[in-house]
């Protein structure tokens, strides 16, 4: 066995079961030493299980792990730590106002009699960071820093504790293009000095250039591991998809209506954020926007909204010219639906009715006096409408389930009289049923004439409900799916980078 | 007003509240420690009475911490509305119009500081807390400024006189005017859009906002009503004492906050009710005058008021999910069961 070959890490048989679901099922899993090993497979395939057991965060249900040939247990974090395996989180985990060597220090402070050593912390990380010859200061703070910084900060830290396994998760999703490229060349460096790296991203085109390995999995199974030189990108797609799923899932027939244009974006630009987006969506169709998160998609809806600015371009109402601001939007039979709802969607504390009532006191007050009787029937209206459990207006909408919660966000708007609704990854947390409701109400609101405008990375949603399909990467539309058939293929390998703009166009 | 008539949800409220059940049990025991002094109408009147500024206060600045706020300047604004009118009076003599013009003076000036504070809290992401800590200082200042830091004795006003001396059915006028502070309170949240509007954003500033709700417009009212009520309690207060002082007023902010927070209004916004904050008010108003009437030294009255704040806002954060405390209580709940 040569010395490139030489595993470092090994899962066998690894099993974890959610409510009798497999979540894992007997997953083999290894990484060589000095290895780019990518992790591929949809939402839900058991990449965040696999990687939240190795890292401690769940406990297994069956299998063992191995690190350099030794049979190890991993309990929790600190038993992952030990054992050499960092992870560089999606969300940053450092302190924002501590200086980079603090952060890296942070808990293994160098100190005599509880004194901390700034000299000879600084001294160490400055010898770390010209290792690596990262553009970092030792006393910079961390705020202060851009996203890219903010990661090396991150490494760094993984590698002041002498960690052998880095653990990636979706580390360019927030990146420009020329920060992922410096990634890209920080990632071989630590390849070439014998660090070995998971990596998780949705974005193929680099998954496919940076591994050595990739595994992929789907419904908690691996269903193939291939070495780089035999990755055929349309295979490796198929296998994440799989074969299983019936053709009217995997493929939707694409209709152009013929009906009236309701909302027309023209060359609309937001620099930094979208660039040049021109589309239009028609009374009664489903028009969906998607591609990767970061792509851009709902920062246009949010222009569109009038909820956040754009520079130049034009947004059109009925044939209109229209200059949207959020009021504007409401009284003009506007609707969102926002990305969090959480945050963006509902107030908590208060009542499904009080959340319903917030966009219609136009409607159910006089005189600035709101008129209670108007006020719980406008609930009631909300609760019929959406189908919400428990069927009680009263209830807080903080202490329902996530579905139900959409439910009477979709609420606010379902009892006004809506022309354009806009809809952003409405089932996000949502459980399958509550889901299938959710798609019935859009499909109702586009049978009564509303345009639906929506924006959704779920690629079997998609498929389920539009009636045309945009791709949007790094701020563009890549491509238009405008009638005939679309894959789920199509779509994966378009907003993952394999299509480029010239092909698609 | 097809809302007086609902009185049922109001006195479910009522009853439900644990508030009203500990006043209940403290009238008790104070009557029977006091031999039943305590419980005469003269005392009851003379609690009603001590209470009434902090009560107006807190009939104001329930809006700014309803929306996730907080506002110190009551004190501020009540010293500063006190000195402008007597000082208006003092200079022009208490004819009519000149008592008209200095209540228009007294208490523009509350609502135009409180229209100041509006604009920066809704406009600028700066700490409501910090930012009014700071601005009651420079009121105060201001009314040093105004007062020439000497005391100013309010002469021949008949309007204060009356607020000041008359009573009805043997209850002074102020304890009137606290009452109509806690109807407009009451009417303004429970049954006006603004009302549902304060609870909205106090509750989710962004999903208010994408809802069409004009944020920043709810904030700048909050403001403005409690510095009105802050003025309105100076104009009181100097009515009182027929006179204004540079430090009239002084740390009353505190008693209103903590009259608020034991009234279980939600510090983080977005919960309570004028009802329970001015039980609130009761309650702080009846423990105290409770122990004066049973001797007790202030060092004790001024740790069991500490305590009792302590008390309120553990209960508060019980009931936020995700504390400590809050799980100590869920824990307890499913032990029971």
């Amino acid at each position: 066995m040569s010395e490139k070959n030489e595993l470092l890490f090994e899962m066998k048989n690894i099993e974890k079961i959610f409510a009798h679901v497999h979540a894992l099922d007997h997953v083999n899993f290894d990484v060589r030493k000095g290895e780019v090993h990518a992790l591929l497979g949809e939402n839900g395939a058991g990449k965040s299980t696999l990687i939240k057991i190795l890292t401690g965060v769940y406990s297994k249900d069956g299998g063992q792990i191995f690190m350099n040939g030794e049979e190890i247990e991993i309990n929790s974090r600190e038993d992952a730590s030990e054992a050499g395996i960092a992870v560089i989180f999606q969300e940053l985990s450092l302190v924002p106002t501590l200086t980079v060597y603090q952060n890296i220090l942070l808990g293994k402070e160098i100190s005599k009699f509880g004194i901390v050593s700034d000299k000879a912390e600084k001294a160490q990380i400055q010898e770390l960071i010209d290792r690596y010859g990262f553009p970092l200061k030792t006393t910079d703070v961390v705020e202060t820093l851009s996203v890219a910084q903010k990661q090396m900060v991150e490494i760094l830290k993984a590698l002041a504790t002498d960690s052998r396994l880095i653990i990636m998760d979706e580390p360019t999703a927030s990146l420009s293009s020329r920060e992922s490229e410096l990634l890209y060349k920080i990632i071989n460096q630590l390849r070439d000095r014998g660090v070995s790296i998971i990596y998780i991203s949705h974005r193929l085109e680099e998954v496919f250039n940076l591994s050595d390995r990739i595994t992929i999995l789907r419904d908690g199974k691996n269903v193939g591991v291939i070495e780089k030189e035999d990755i055929v990108p349309s295979e490796v797609v198929k296998m994440m998809i799989g074969k299983e799923l019936s053709e009217s899932t995997a493929s939707r027939e694409l209709s152009t209506s013929d009906a009236e244009t309701a909302l027309e974006v023209r060359n609309l630009t937001h620099i930094g954020y979208y660039n040049d987006v021109s589309f239009e969506v028609k009374k009664g169709e489903v028009l969906v926007l998607t591609g990767l998160v970061g792509s851009g998609r709902t920062e246009v809806v949010r222009s569109i909204y009038g909820a956040d600015p754009y520079d130049s371009g034009e947004i059109l109402l009925n044939g209109q010219v229209y200059k949207p601001t959020v009021k504007r939007s409401v009284a003009n039979g506007f609707g969102l639906i926002p990305e969090d709802r959480r945050t963006q969607g509902f107030s908590p504390l208060l009542s499904v009715t009080k959340n319903v009532s917030l966009t219609s006191y136009d409607k159910i007050a006089k005189g600035g006096f709101v008129n209670a009787k108007d006020e719980d029937d406008l609930g009631e209206k909300a609760v019929h409408l959406t189908d919400l459990r428990p069927a009680n207006p009263n209830v807080q909408v903080g202490d329902l389930s996530g579905g139900n919660q959409q439910k009477a966000v979709l609420g606010k708007w379902l009892t006004r009289d809506l022309k354009v609704i806009l809809i952003d990854e409405p089932t996000v947390g949502i459980d399958i049923g509550a889901k299938d409701e959710i798609y019935n109400i859009i499909e109702e609101l586009a049978s009564q004439g509303v345009a639906v405008l929506m924006v959704s990375s779920d690629i079997a949603e998609v498929l389920r409900v539009a009636h045309r399909i945009i791709v949007m990467r790094e701020g563009r539309i890549i491509k238009e799916f405008n009638h005939g058939v679309a894959t789920q293929e199509d779509i994966l390998l378009t907003s993952s980078g394999f299509v480029s703009e010239e092909e698609a166009a | 007003m097809t809302a007086m008539k609902k009185s049922n949800p109001v006195m479910k409220a009522l009853t439900s509240s644990s508030r009203i059940i500990v006043l209940i049990a403290l009238v008790l025991i104070f009557s029977l420690a006091t031999k039943g002094v305590f419980f005469s109408y003269k005392n009851l009147v003379n609690i009603l009475y001590s209470v009434s500024l902090i009560g107006i206060m807190v009939c104001g600045a329930s809006f700014a911490v309803l929306l996730g706020g907080i506002d110190r300047t009551v004190s501020g604004n009540a010293a500063l509305s006190g000195a402008i009118i007597a000082m208006t009076i003092l200079n022009r003599g208490a004819t009519g119009g000149n008592v008209a013009l200095a209540l228009i003076l007294g208490l523009g000036g509350g609502a135009l500081s409180g229209l100041i504070h509006g604009l920066i809290l809704s406009r600028f992401n700066i700490p409501a807390f910090l930012l009014t800590l700071a601005t009651n200082e420079i009121l105060y200042g201001l009314v040093q400024m105004v007062t020439g830091n000497l005391l100013i004795y309010i002469k021949g006003c008949t309007l204060m006189d009356y607020i000041g001396q008359v009573r009805w059915l043997g209850i002074p006028i102020p304890v009137f005017i606290m009452l109509v502070c806690i109807l407009f309170a009451y009417i303004v949240l429970n049954h006006t859009v603004y009302g549902r509007q304060v609870y909205a954003v106090g509750g989710n500033r962004e999903a208010s906002e994408l809802s069409g709700i004009p944020t920043r417009r709810v904030i700048l009212i909050a403001y403005i009503i409690s510095g009105f009520m802050g003025a309105l309690a100076g104009f009181v207060l100097s009515s009182m004492n027929q006179q204004a002082s540079a430090s009239q007023a002084n740390g009353y902010e505190n008693n209103v906050l903590a009259a608020i927070v034991v009234g279980g209004v939600s510090m983080r916004g977005g919960s309570g009710s004028i009802q329970n904050a001015i039980l609130g008010v009761f309650l702080i108003g009846v423990i105290e005058n409770g122990m004066n009437l049973m001797g007790v030294p202030s060092i004790y009255k001024d740790m069991v008021k500490g305590i009792i704040i302590i008390v309120a806002v553990a209960m508060d954060m019980a009931n936020q999910p995700g504390t400590p405390l809050n799980n100590l209580k869920r824990r307890l709940k499913t032990k029971q069961a």
